[in-house]
């Protein structure tokens, strides 16, 4: 019965205020979504259990190599498979891009090769046909295919004698042997599963593939006895290699983790606590300012709080009588929050898997599901306890005599008053430092989103392919491929030019005449080999010649160079002839410069050249490689464009495996632009909300202490204050505690973008900091002093005599 | 004789939630200078109200208020605080000294409301005034270290530190026990005696008969004004003979 006295009254009191419930609902609701939906979209992308049977069983294996998580080679699969008793199942796939060909058009599906026993170990049996087994796999075996529901629907139309059908993978027609159920994508992405062939495993070390392993235990091993017994076998496998292959020296080991981990590298588990603890800093913050709204309140009415335990309330009683205000509060914005994020999940799953290609992993399904709708509990209980227990349970435990016998609202008050201040500093400290960080990283974004490349990607499409070292072990047979892939392509009437480039990592340059202290001190390039002309990509001759047949084996090695490098070591004077060495391979090659081609930007080393667009560029008739990103330009209305290349492709060799993926060269380019656009505009948004909670809990907490300090201004205005001493009086204080914030926040800024600008090398110019320090500050300050100065305009209206009866 | 204040026809009209309440009704009155009044009444008559109004905390809202020659009753809310910083001194029945600020500070509060003083003529005339009221050895106390009689001395001395034309004073004995209530009114009797003009509100008769001149008000309106003894500033060199 009191409880429910307590509950309305609680209501009463809330719908009184409706200006401050409805503030105190929105920093809550806000606090609660962002941190809920952050680890509902994280713990999906990490922790979701796979949809499949007995998957807290199944492993993905790793191979751990110098601090990183890496893949099994085929050779060392071959070479530990039967030694080692620690699983009860062990395999590998590898994922690759599939093209399925109709007609004269086709696309791009994921696909897995894979052994017997992989479906299997994905405890899923196909709605039709039957799975890949040991005969499927052998060299020379019939190709056979599995099909995913999606692929069975949309290519055969779903129809029911598919098991007779055949479909063009990779220029070979296939019969399909079986149809995986709906959803099931498994190890992944993958629509197609095709058998990995026997052959694989039967190449040398240094020529090895590299491959996916998965495995279950056997029941009474150990996760920590498998990873040692298979370490310990990989590592025995790799270190009768080294030596024979000058390859690096380390250790290898073994590490066992969920697909879900795997996926991440193993990372995952780091970005989910550290991406958690800044959302749970936010809840933080916004239940820190809820309670101390909902306990200002309390103190408002201490007195009532005092009369009462002097009649005779218990400390519980008069708890659960403060409690009601900040758990209704609390409840109320706990249930907005829970729909807001299951709205927002739900338009995450939408987006994600339109805007991601091949949609994701399979088990990546956002919505309100359990673990979500637990942990929402679980926060709105940490809220009632942060926001309306706390301050309830202090407020109770007040000196009652204290406050009866002096009638004002004495030491109690001052404690809040000192608790609002420095709540006042610390979120202008933090909002000053997220705009500062976040006010950087959007200029980055910004500067790398509009970045001119220095190419021209238009109606360029690229391919990137690798031969198969086992097929074609020497170079000059992956060059005559290459070579003849060029010239059946170049025959297309669509075709314009192609080019095929290896991007070579820096290399040491070496330039004649020079004098270098040591190795180090030599300059490192960018170096690209090129079978082709590079005014295919829009990097056009300025001086000299192109590459032609003629740059080839046996002839004088020659390079091109750009523009950008010309004017740095040859300043006032031609290149052309000039010769220079190159390291490659640990082997000095020297170079003669025979053409100068205008600049481009290298985007995979980020801020380190940034500066620099030297480039040098090698004829890849003299210096061969097995990997190359064949680009080529169409005219304008081309369809079906990446067809070009598969029929160029097959007709040149139908019978081999290579990877390759066909897109526009300029897709890479805007999805990691689109990203950039989407993590700034996140971090931004996130600043914001933060910027909003501090603002509305500045706002809040001005708002009290001006009302808790009426009766002041009451006197100080029967003294002869006027309204101009009055707000003065309030913003200076607020002025102490934004300038103590800000200072704070600059100085940390400041040690930060020292340590940025040396690691950045110095690319984005010192005045940028200062611009943005500069502009933070000035914004932040008003936007402050506002949220400080629109509260105290009430206290400055009231006339004075009603501010004294102001109790 | 000079006025100090005249009120012609002053009423009052609050307005709380569609209810009008008139606490003040037509009021007349002239207050000389020097004289010592008393104001008394029931609870609600408009005590309060009437001094609020005679100490600029309020406006009226019809009538006519002149003090010092001038008239007030329609000045700007700063122009209101420039006289209270300079004219006016209160006396409040429940002290409202700021707990966060020492004695010193309190009593000097009005002081750094008005502009162009030196800190040095300030803080000697803040000393003069706690001497005057005994409260000087407690200086850098904070209020809640003092007795209730001692506050009220503090905040008598923060009602004299800007040599106000008037002192008003509402039931400033009303939290005290006799002996400090006593202190308080002897403090009020000397500062009569050097020639203040001072309005208190009381309840208690032998209060307000200390008076020069009482006054009683009854529902917003004065309805008795009783002349007990002629102020000092007035009675002349004969008749104080004769006494
Ligand atoms: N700010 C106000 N708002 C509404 N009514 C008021 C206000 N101030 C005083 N009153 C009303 O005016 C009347 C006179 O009040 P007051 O002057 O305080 O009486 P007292 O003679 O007891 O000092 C009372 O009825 C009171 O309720
Ligand atoms: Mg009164």
């Amino acid at each position: 019965m009191s409880m429910l006295i307590d509950i309305k009254y609680a209501f009463r009191l809330l719908f009184k205020a409706p200006k401050f419930t409805a503030m105190t609902l929105g920093v809550l609701v806000g606090g609660l979504s962002i941190s809920l939906y952050t680890f509902s979209f994280l713990y999906t992308m990490v922790y979701k259990p796979l949809p499949i049977p007995e998957a807290q069983t199944a492993k993905a294996i790793t191979v751990k190599f110098d601090g990183n998580y890496n893949l099994i080679t085929g050779y060392e699969f071959s070479s530990v498979k039967e030694s080692v008793t620690s699983f009860s199942e062990f395999g590998v796939y590898d994922n690759r891009s599939i093209r399925l060909s109709v007609e004269a058009s086709g696309k791009d599906i994921s696909g897995s090769y894979v052994q017997s026993g992989f479906f299997e170990f994905s405890r899923t049996k196909p709605i039709l046909g039957r799975t890949i087994q040991t005969q499927d796999t052998q060299v020379g075996a019939a190709p056979v295919a599995l099909i995913s529901y999606d692929v069975w629907q949309s290519e055969l139309n779903g129809d029911e004698n598919v098991l007779s059908k055949s479909l063009m993978l990779n220029g070979v027609i296939t019969d399909v042997i079986g149809v995986m159920p709906a959803g099931y994508l498994f190890p992944n992405t993958s629509k197609v599963w095709l058998p990995l062939s026997d052959s694989v495993f039967n190449t040398a070390a240094q020529l090895s593939e590299s491959y996916h392993a998965y495995g279950r235990l056997n029941l009474d091993t150990t996760i920590e006895q498998a990873e040692l017994e298979l370490g310990q076998a990989i590592n025995q496998v790799y270190q009768q290699n080294v030596k024979l292959y000058n390859l690096p020296e380390f250790e290898k080991g073994a590490k066992l983790m969920s697909f879900q981990s795997a996926q991440t590298n193993g990372q995952g588990g780091i970005v989910f606590v550290f991406l958690n603890g800044i959302s749970w800093l936010i809840l933080l913050l916004a239940c820190i300012n809820v309670g101390n709204l909902l306990l200002a309140r309390t103190i408002e009415r201490q007195k009532e709080t005092a009369i009462r335990a002097a009649l005779g309330a218990t400390t519980a009683r008069l708890v659960s009588q403060l409690m009601w205000e900040g758990i209704i509060i609390s409840s109320v914005g706990g249930v907005l929050s829970l729909l807001l994020v299951g709205a927002a999940l739900d338009y995450t799953e939408i987006a994600f898997h339109s805007w991601v290609p091949g949609g994701g992993s399979f088990w990546w399904h956002w919505g309100m599901d359990l673990e979500t709708l637990l942990m929402g509990i679980a926060f709105i209980f940490v809220t009632i306890l942060l926001s309306a227990f706390l301050p309830a349970w202090r407020s109770a435990r007040q000196d009652i005599n204290a406050t009866l016998r002096d009638g004002t609202r004495g030491a109690q008050s001052k404690k809040a008053g000192r608790i609002s201040r420095i709540l006042v500093t610390s979120q202008v400290f933090l909002v000053a430092t997220l705009m500062l960080i976040g006010s950087v990283s959007a200029y980055i974004s910004h500067k790398f989103i509009n970045l001119e490349m220095g190419d021209n990607y238009t109606d360029v499409m690229s391919a990137r392919m690798t031969i198969p070292e086992s097929k074609y072990p020497e170079p000059e047979q992956q060059l005559a491929l290459f070579q003849l892939l060029k010239e059946r392509m170049e025959q297309h009437p669509n075709i314009v030019g192609v080019v095929a480039n290896d991007w070579r990592p820096q290399l040491t340059v070496t330039l004649e005449g020079r004098d270098y202290p040591s190795e180090e001190s030599k300059p490192k390039i960018d170096t690209i080999t090129v079978i082709g002309e590079t005014s295919t990509v829009g990097i056009n001759l300025v001086a000299g010649r192109q590459f032609t047949h003629l740059d080839k084996l046996g002839n004088r090695k020659t390079a091109m160079i750009s523009q950008s490098m010309a004017k740095r070591y040859w300043p006032g004077e031609s290149p052309l002839e000039k010769s220079f060495q190159v390291k490659i391979d640990n082997k000095n090659e020297k170079v003669f410069v025979v053409g100068v081609v205008t600049d481009r930007l290298n985007p995979s080393t980020m801020f380190s050249r940034l500066d620099s667009a030297d480039e040098v560029y090698l004829s890849g008739l003299q210096f061969i490689s097995s990997f190359q990103i064949v680009y080529y330009r169409i005219l304008p209305t081309t369809q079906n464009a990446e067809e070009i290349f598969y029929q160029a492709m097959f007709d040149t060799d139908r019978s081999i495996e290579m990877t390759y993926s066909v897109q526009l060269a300029s897709k890479n380019r805007h999805m990691m632009r689109d990203s950039m656009g989407l993590m700034s505009n996140v971090t931004f948004g996130t600043g914001f909300f933060a910027l909003l909670l501090a603002m509305v809990g500045i706002y809040g907490l001005t708002a009290n202490s001006v009302a808790q300090r009426t009766h002041e201004v009451g006197i100080r205005r029967a003294v002869g204050a006027s309204d101009k001493n009055i707000t003065q009086m309030f913003l200076k204080q607020g002025a102490r505690q934004l300038i103590i914030g800000l200072g704070l926040a600059v100085i940390l800024f400041a040690l930060i973008s020292f340590g940025f600008h040396k690691f950045t090398e110095e690319i984005f110019p010192v005045y940028l900091y200062f611009v943005i320090a500069t502009t933070v500050v000035i914004g932040l300050s008003v936007i402050v002093m506002l949220a400080i100065f629109a509260p105290t305009k009430r206290a400055v209206k009231m006339e004075p005599s009603m501010a004294l009866r102001y109790e | 004789m000079t006025a100090l204040i005249t009120l012609k026809n002053i009423s009052k009209t609050f307005l709380t939630e569609e209810i009008e309440t008139r606490a003040l009704n037509t009021i007349n009155l002239t207050i000389n200078k020097g004289e010592y009044l008393s104001l008394s009444g029931q609870s609600g008559c408009g005590k309060s109200t009437l001094l609020s109004l005679l100490g600029l905390l309020d406006a009226p809202s019809s009538g006519h208020y002149h003090l010092a020659g001038n008239d007030v009753s329609a000045l700007t809310r700063d122009q209101r605080a420039k006289i209270r910083s300079e004219q006016i001194g209160f006396v409040f029945q429940s002290f409202n000294l700021i707990s966060d600020l020492t004695v010193f500070e309190n009593v000097m509060l009005p002081l750094t409301y008005q502009s162009g003083k030196s800190k040095k003529i300030i803080e000697a005339k803040v000393d003069e005034v706690l001497a005057k009221v005994e409260m000087g050895h407690r200086k850098n106390h904070y209020p809640s270290q003092l007795s209730g009689g001692q506050q009220q001395r503090v905040a008598v001395a923060r009602a004299l530190v800007n040599d106000p034309a008037i002192i008003l004073a509402d039931e400033p004995t009303g939290n005290l026990d006799s002996k400090n209530a006593e202190a308080v009114l002897q403090l009020f009797d000397h500062l009569h005696q050097d020639g203040a003009t001072i309005c208190m509100v009381t309840h208690d008769p032998s209060s307000a008969k200390r008076a020069s001149r009482c006054l009683e008000m009854f529902d917003g309106q004065l309805i008795k004004d009783n002349h007990n003894k002629q102020d000092k500033a007035t009675i002349k060199p004969a008749e104080l003979a004769a006494s």
